[in-house]
């Protein structure tokens, strides 16, 4: 029972930083209406980005925040202009836009095998480490200092994105490209700038998850697969588009990660995860929460 | 000489060139890439009456390939049957998996098919990974099941020589393809085309889009998995690694799209320029340079999807049409000068 209960705490943080990378996918998801399947890839960028900046300058991991976020920021901003954008131009009238995920699954690609190629195959962790193996005792249970920051800042993030879409004027433009393209852009907002701008901050939201998982969680050029499918359920359980539906959808597949292996195999977790998914899927598809998704 | 002609003495002449390979061609590796090449060729066209005339995105194809590997497998190392038959078991089977996936997943949009059969390949593969016995059949969980190459001959499609393969694979894919440019002439093919393009207006006109994309699934995966036991029979040994991965779902997918979905040459033509590229890079770059022929799958994907939406089929088809032209308007020519 208590075993159950750390394990649910320890569950409920590493869902939490599943749902921030969730975070960045449901993001782009609202405004573009596209699922980015190179979303795993970004995360793994950010990955090795926060790694090679720890590494280099030998500052703390977390302070690496400050380069890293800026330069996925950029990254997913011009991934956007140069690669995405022409397609989208192709295709505005097309009301499923399937040409785009096939062009993510082409960056997917190229990002992971050119990680492979410029790092090679192994796994790496941070050698100066002062967060490794760091656990917080109370009350007996040992909770995990890196997650239990990860869970911070995938709130903090989560918080944040809210306010910026609520109440500043690059959000509300951001929403209203996002409730209609047409009408936003007689209205003088800029619907590619838009487009870059939203697929910049879920790339950077990607970043901050990056740097949260790199001192407990090694690095190697296909990191973002088991990421990458883990975010696509975690969107549709909490509704696609939804910020609070994909802290949700993270911390469910969290839970069931940790607490299942008291009760099964812990690999048979993964097919309970995928059984789950396909469930709400067939049944519910507007996710548990059901978010408004208006397709 | 008319434009018909020219058409059928271009397939006669690229058969004869296929059925003759092996008697220039002795090197196993060379037939082994060629066997590859058709291998693949024969699983896009499988795919391509799904996720080309049907107008979805299916993810999970792999699945059907392992279905039809572990049947035929398991019901040869325990109870002697042969592949022949095992195969046809394997497709049965998949033809009821696939129908069972296509029923609540034919009714979503673009995006959430995709996910959807991305889920379920996943899922059937971490299952299959998970277990060691269903009953009395040994499954061997992730380590797979080894054909020992024993009693090799015909009747149990094992053979010591790769020219037997070549020439079994080479039938499957002339057959696959003659099956689909039958249906793309029938009013299946019309009907499932509408129903891609246009399914509110293909539906308001009296097309039954959900049934006819259901039999394009069910022939679909009944054709992928009989490739399953092919390449069980080629390789000897297979996991849910190899053949339920998702690597293979999407390889198949890729060379469709860059070949050109929803058409019958797209997929030949897509194996055709992507299967050399894959096994010569791995072959002199493998190990110094991994992963390079996927970067430039990635990248022939993205230039592809841009300039050439409609795959590399299109401005091919454009300039044999233009070269059959002009053999037809001058035989026309000399035919009107003699005369």
């Amino acid at each position: 029972m208590f075993g159950l209960l750390e394990d649910s705490i320890n569950g409920i943080l590493m869902g939490s930083i599943y749902g921030l990378t969730a975070l960045g996918l449901t993001l782009i998801f609202g405004v573009l209406k596209v699922i980015n399947f190179a979303h795993g890839s970004l995360l793994m960028v950010a990955m090795y980005a926060a790694f090679w900046a720890v590494t280099l300058t030998g500052v703390h991991p977390y302070v690496a925040l400050v380069l890293v976020v800026p330069f996925m920021y950029l990254f997913g901003y011009y991934l956007q202009d140069i690669i995405i954008k022409p397609i989208f131009k192709a295709e505005r009238d097309v009301r499923e836009p399937v040409t785009v995920i096939i062009v993510t699954t082409g960056v997917w690609y190229v990002l992971d095998n050119l990680s492979l190629l410029l790092f090679g195959p192994q796994y790496r962790a941070l050698t100066p480490n002062p967060l490794r193996g760091k656990m917080l005792e109370f009350g007996g249970m040992m909770v995990s200092v890196p997650k239990l920051w990860g869970f911070v800042a995938a709130m903090l993030v989560a918080c944040a994105i809210y306010l910026f879409f609520q109440k500043s004027r690059m959000g509300r433009a951001i929403r209203a490209t996002s409730l209609d393209r047409d009408a936003a852009s007689l209205m003088g907002i800029s619907q590619y700038k838009i487009y870059n701008i939203a697929f910049g901050i879920g790339t950077a939201v990607a970043g901050v998850a990056g740097v949260a998982l790199v001192p407990f969680y090694n690095v190697f050029p296909s990191v973002g697969v088991l990421f990458d499918i883990k975010c696509y359920i975690i969107v549709v359980l909490g509704g696609l588009g939804s910020i609070w539906g994909a802290m949700l959808g993270g911390i469910i597949v969290g839970l069931i990660e940790s607490v299942g292996p008291q009760f099964m195999t812990a690999t048979w977790t993964e097919a309970i995860v995928y059984g789950l998914f396909l469930v709400v899927l067939f049944v519910k598809p507007s996710g548990l929460f059901g978010a408004r998704a208006d397709w | 000489m008319t434009r018909q002609n020219v058409h059928i003495s271009t397939m006669v002449l690229a058969v004869l060139i296929a059925l003759g390979l092996p008697l220039v061609v002795h090197s196993p590796t060379y037939l082994h890439i060629m066997i590859l090449l058709y291998l693949y060729a024969y699983l896009t066209t499988s795919w391509n009456l799904v996720g080309g005339f049907a107008g979805v995105l299916p993810l999970g194809h792999a699945v059907f390939v392992g279905i039809g590997a572990y049947a035929s497998t398991m019901l040869y190392l325990q109870y002697g049957v042969s592949p022949w038959i095992g195969m046809l078991v394997g497709g049965v089977i998949s033809v009821m998996i696939g129908v069972l996936i296509g029923l609540p997943t034919f009714k979503m949009r673009g995006a959430y098919f995709a996910l959807a059969t991305i889920a379920f390949g996943e899922g059937v593969r971490v299952m299959i990974e998970n277990i060691d016995y269903i009953g009395p059949l040994k499954l061997n969980g992730p380590r797979g099941l080894q054909i020992p190459p024993l009693n090799v001959g015909l009747a149990n499609m094992l053979f010591l020589d790769k020219k037997p393969y070549y020439y079994i694979i080479l039938f499957m894919l002339i057959a696959v393809l003659a099956l689909t440019w039958v249906i793309s002439r029938r009013k299946l093919g019309y009907y499932l085309n509408a129903g891609g393009e246009e399914p509110e207006a293909a539906m308001a006109l009296g097309v039954n889009v959900a049934r006819c994309k259901l039999m394009a699934m069910a022939m679909s995966s009944f054709l992928t998995a009989l490739a399953g036991t092919f390449w069980a029979q080629l390789t000897l040994f297979i996991h849910p690694k190899s053949v339920m991965s998702l690597d293979l779902s999407f390889e198949i997918a890729f060379i469709a799209l860059i070949g050109g979905r929803g058409s019958i040459a797209g997929p030949v033509l897509g194996a055709l320029l992507l299967r050399p590229v894959s096994d010569f890079s791995r072959i002199y770059f493998g190990d110094k340079l991994p992963g390079l022929h996927l970067i430039i799958f990635g990248v022939v994907l993205i230039l592809v999807m841009i300039f050439q939406p409609r795959g590399i089929q299109e401005p091919l088809t454009r300039a044999y049409n233009k070269l059959v032209d002009r053999i037809v308007s001058r035989r026309a020519r000399g035919v009107l000068e003699s005369a």
